[in-house]
């Protein structure tokens, strides 16, 4: 069963065909950084038109990787993501599944990263925690089989990833800000600044706005701050409250795995010190980190499978969070 | 040869049908700017009426714009999936022109005018002196500025969206506004036809993009990402 892939929910433009829910067949990335890299961050309304400009190029590309002329199934992102951005997968897949005459699936962006282990790690024993961490999220979920979600914690306000951008872009380290600030901090001494750990001694949820506001006082207090040195401080401080409450949940649900995944899983001292949680760890590839379709067609050959196609009328949801298990 | 066409400029969704013999099935759902739920099933429901299947089609049309940005991303990449499943093309027609061509199907004569809203106080506007004749092509401007520019001329039709947004300008400078607004689906697949028939040759939909005339806002939404 090939199920092609589309996903286009925030800037990265891509499609990619996966058989049985986990040989990935083909995965194509067309990433938009450089075009939003000037403004400090994602504009939404000029990711909408890059998607359309990309989309069916990348789609090409997927089906001749996987040598195909018609998949047996068309899955895209439905929610959560920049509405504008949504619309273009989702439209295009409509329309692909329609003239091919296969099911349509619509994917939860979420769900598709927590199918990231399912692809590259099958051996994985569940129940899983995962820590969820990108630009627009910072979710601990604890998940009992595919399918089955219960929300243990997440941000009361900033999503981690977006603190790493802001504060990026307040320190001139320039976009996108995980990367940058990564880079920044391997020059610099994490001790420097003792940074506030929020709320690390209670719950599972995050908050990461009285952090960034501590990096601009320091700042400001000390105009001389070594930059690398604040970089990585408060880097330092960000994983410091991601692991400890990630370990601290792997404990509390007894899960026998835990697994990294969104953007922020890519940043070099949170896959170094992810294994400290205590159970085998699963930390994805780079690609497998960032936005892409194979995780996708991953979550959409399940969904299919478990739920059935989706109507044609499904719209964009932008604000779509995981279908929690009561 | 069996056209599909895509309207989805304003703020209805349309879908028609072309064969040899011109316009035969159409459908106009009052979108709402719901166009993304609307368009899919609006097509399978036109398809199903004309008893025609999707691999019947040979050509795509779609509506790129001047109109809603969302709306047109939605339409064109609805007919490029569609045209790169099928392995067709697209004819790629603009939605002034398709309001020009309501008027003269209806039997105007004259010069028209057509005016679509562009938000933010301002229309795009084309102008014609006959259906296949664009004399202005569509730009962004004040609709007041348009409308004195136009003062008095009573040779002339307005039409779209836009002039009935600003109407009373328009009427203040003693101008005909005719009950056209949105571009219509079936006046669509008739200029695609006829693009057809003056040898035009669709394009793959990867090249189909929407006329926008103005440039992206560059804001940062950090509460949607």
């Amino acid at each position: 069963m090939n199920v092609l892939g589309i996903e286009t929910s925030c800037d990265e433009t891509a499609a990619a065909v996966v058989d049985d829910e986990r040989v990935v067949r083909s995965s194509i990335v067309s990433s938009q950084i450089d075009l939003h890299a000037r403004y400090g961050g994602v504009v939404p309304e000029i990711a909408g038109r890059a998607h359309l400009e990309l989309l069916m190029p990348v789609v090409a590309e997927a089906m001749s990787g996987a040598g195909l002329e018609r998949p047996d199934a068309v899955a895209a992102t439905y929610g959560p993501g920049l509405i504008g951005s949504l619309l273009v997968g989702l439209s295009a897949a409509k329309a692909l599944a329609m003239s091919w005459d296969v099911p349509f699936v619509g994917v939860n962006h979420l769900e598709g990263h927590l199918f990231a282990p399912v692809i590259e790690e099958p051996a994985l024993e569940w129940p899983l925690v995962v820590l969820l961490v990108s630009g627009g999220h910072t979710l601990l979920v604890q998940a009992t089989a595919p399918g089955r979600y219960r929300l243990l914690g997440q941000t009361l306000d900033d999503a981690a990833g977006e603190a790493f951008d802001k504060v990026a872009r307040f320190l001139g380290l320039g976009y996108p800000g995980g990367p940058a600030i990564d880079r920044a901090a391997k020059e610099g001494d994490p001790r420097a600044f003792r940074f506030p750990r929020a709320m690390a001694d209670e719950g599972f949820d995050f908050s990461f706005s009285g952090l960034k506001t501590a990096v601009v006082r320091t700042v400001e207090r000390d105009p001389g701050a070594s930059t690398p040195d604040i970089a990585a401080s408060f880097q330092d401080a960000v994983v410091d409250v991601l692991v400890t409450k990630a370990a601290r949940a792997v404990a509390d649900v007894g899960a026998r795995s835990f697994c990294l995944g969104g953007g922020v899983a890519a940043n070099s001292l949170l896959r170094l010190r992810a294994p400290e949680v205590g159970v085998p760890t699963y930390v994805p590839s780079m690609a497998m980190c960032t936005d892409n379709a194979a995780m996708v067609a991953a979550a959409g050959a399940f969904r299919l499978a478990h739920d059935g196609p989706s109507p044609l009328s499904l719209s964009a949801d932008p604000n779509l969070s995981l279908p929690w298990t009561r | 040869m069996i056209l599909l066409g895509i309207e989805t400029a304003a703020e209805l969704v349309g879908v028609a049908l072309s064969d040899a013999e011109g316009p035969r099935a159409g459908v106009w759902v009052r979108g709402e700017r719901r166009h993304a739920e609307a368009l899919a099933p609006a097509i399978a429901h036109v398809l199903d009426q004309a008893g025609v299947s999707l691999p019947d089609v040979g050509a795509v049309a779609v509506d790129v714009g001047p109109g809603l940005f969302t709306g047109l991303r939605v339409g064109i990449a609805t007919a490029q999936g569609l045209a790169q499943g099928l392995g067709i093309g697209v004819l790629a027609v603009t939605s002034v022109s398709v309001l020009a061509r309501e008027a003269y199907d209806a039997g105007w004569e004259g010069p028209v005018a057509a005016v679509v809203d562009a938000r933010r106080g301002e229309v795009f506007c084309a102008r014609f002196d006959g259906p296949t004749h664009e004399t202005h092509p569509p730009a962004r401007t004040d609709p007041a500025a348009l409308a004195a520019e136009l003062h008095g001329d009573t040779t002339l039709l307005v039409v779209g969206t836009g002039a009935h947004r600003y109407g009373g300008v328009f009427a203040a400078e003693g101008l005909h506004v005719a009950d056209i607004r949105e571009p219509s689906p079936r006046a669509l697949v008739t200029i695609a036809a006829d693009k057809l028939a003056a040898g035009e040759t669709p394009v793959p939909g990867a090249q189909v993009r929407p006329v926008y005339l103005r440039e992206a806002d560059a804001r940062i939404n950090w509460v949607q990402r």
